[in-house]
């Protein structure tokens, strides 16, 4: 369990990728997704992959940890590659058992999908795995300071975010404490049937709630004493900066998406 | 917003993903049952606990491969089904009766990340609809009986 205790899957390094600014990172990889689903030939196809394998590459990430982040995404890309050969019924029929006929339209449907499927997890996991949680946070809050003016709480939302990432390591431990320690009174966790499995969720929940509840209370109560109030007029430890890479990566981007646009068939 | 309602909702998304991490290996197949999705129930007791969920959501989706995919539509499907039970939490005063509604809202609603994978994936809607939703009915049905308790031990409405 201690190697979950962080949660998302960074991987800590210094590579261009991981000193780009967080608000450039959010801001491509969401148009990345979008335009994902321009794609439609071979080209269109070829260089989003190129985008994501180098991006990839630039990163640095051993590639165990990004295999690692597909670990349970292979069965959907499989299983809807499949899904596809049976269901499409488009170009020239291929293969024929009893009952079912496979088209070619359905190999190349099924093939595009799979692609369009691991190109969307490798780029998002990609800022997961260089961007550490308390960054993507500060990006949110950056980027959604607009909405301030239509009275949407942004800061708070922000703090709330960084209490609970904070939070996540202690009550994971806390969970591992309670299962050990409910498991030496003899509740059984992974055997038995589904009904009284449920019921054996029970005495972890109830310690897990009663703990962070305490959790809560003693953090409200210590913010409190010191007076604190929220967004305005507050200075920041980390300051985001734009740099030159950033505006770099946004031409190169820029290129991507006009090649892609160029490239794809109307 | 109440400091001691944002820490506490700060507190109850921490739980709620640390729920959904230790429970990850309950993925079978594309039937994903979401075990910290019981928590929604928790809004039954106090709409105080809407943010801290739909928190939960939010960073659950955005650390994990699969979830960044339907962070979107994933928040969207909370917000809408909570704001639902919120609603129908006015007609409807016993506990239990609300829960049971709950959970029907929430099952029904997966057509939205059906809706989202079928736009996405091109999987057929109906299909994808039925096994999202036999994952989220399950998890929430088993739910109700346990929140339940937990709350006769805890009271969740005074927390907030």
């Amino acid at each position: 369990m201690n190697n979950s205790l962080i949660i998302g899957q960074y991987v800590p390094g210094n590579s261009i990728v991981h000193r780009l600014d967080p608000r450039t990172k959010i801001t491509i990889i969401f148009f990345f997704v979008f335009i994902v689903f321009f794609a439609n030939t071979l080209i269109s196809y070829g260089i989003l992959t190129i985008f994501a394998l180098t991006s990839m590459i630039t990163s640095r990430v051993p590639i165990r940890f990004i295999l690692k982040g597909l670990t349970p995404v292979w069965f959907l890309i499989v299983f809807t590659f499949i899904l596809h050969l049976f269901v499409t019924k488009e170009g020239t029929l291929i293969f024929h058992l009893s009952i079912f006929k496979f088209y070619s339209g359905g190999v190349i449907q099924g093939l595009a999908i799979s692609v369009r499927f691991f190109l969307l997890i490798l780029v998002t996991s990609l800022l997961t795995l260089t961007t550490t949680p308390i960054e993507i946070t500060d990006a949110i809050e950056d980027m959604l300071h607009p909405l301030n003016k239509i009275k949407f709480p942004v800061h708070e939302l922000a703090l709330m975010m960084s209490i609970s990432l904070r939070f996540i390591p202690t009550l994971m431990q806390e969970t591992d404490k309670i299962s050990k320690a409910q498991a030496s009174r003899g509740v059984d966790f992974r055997t038995g049937p589904i009904k009284d499995r449920a019921k054996a969720v029970v005495p972890l929940l109830v310690p897990l709630f009663v703990s962070a509840f305490k959790r809560a209370e003693e953090l409200a109560m210590a913010m409190e004493a010191r007076g604190y109030h929220g967004g305005e007029g507050r200075t920041k430890l980390r300051e985001l900066k734009i740099g030159k890479h950033d505006i770099l990566i946004y031409i190169l981007f820029a290129f991507v998406i006009a090649i892609l646009f160029y490239t794809r068939s109307y | 917003m109440h400091i001691k309602t944002l820490v506490t909702n700060a507190l109850i998304a921490a739980l709620y993903i640390t729920v959904s991490l230790i429970g990850e290996p309950l993925m079978f197949s594309n039937i994903q049952f979401r075990i910290p999705e019981m928590f929604n129930h928790l809004v039954v007791f106090n709409k105080k606990y809407f943010f801290g969920i739909i928190l939960g959501v939010l960073i659950t989706n955005l650390f994990s491969p699969l979830g960044m995919l339907d962070l979107i539509f994933g928040v969207a499907q909370s917000v809408i089904s909570l704001l639902i039970i919120i609603l129908l939490a006015r007609y409807i005063k016993n506990t239990i009766a609300l829960m049971t509604a709950g959970t029907l809202v929430f099952t029904f609603n997966m057509f939205i990340i059906a809706y989202e994978l079928n736009l996405a994936f091109k999987l057929p809607f109906l299909f994808t609809w039925l096994t999202t939703a036999v994952g989220e009915f399950t998890i929430m049905a088993i739910g109700i009986p346990i929140m339940y308790a937990l709350n006769k031990r805890l009271k969740f409405n005074k927390l907030v």
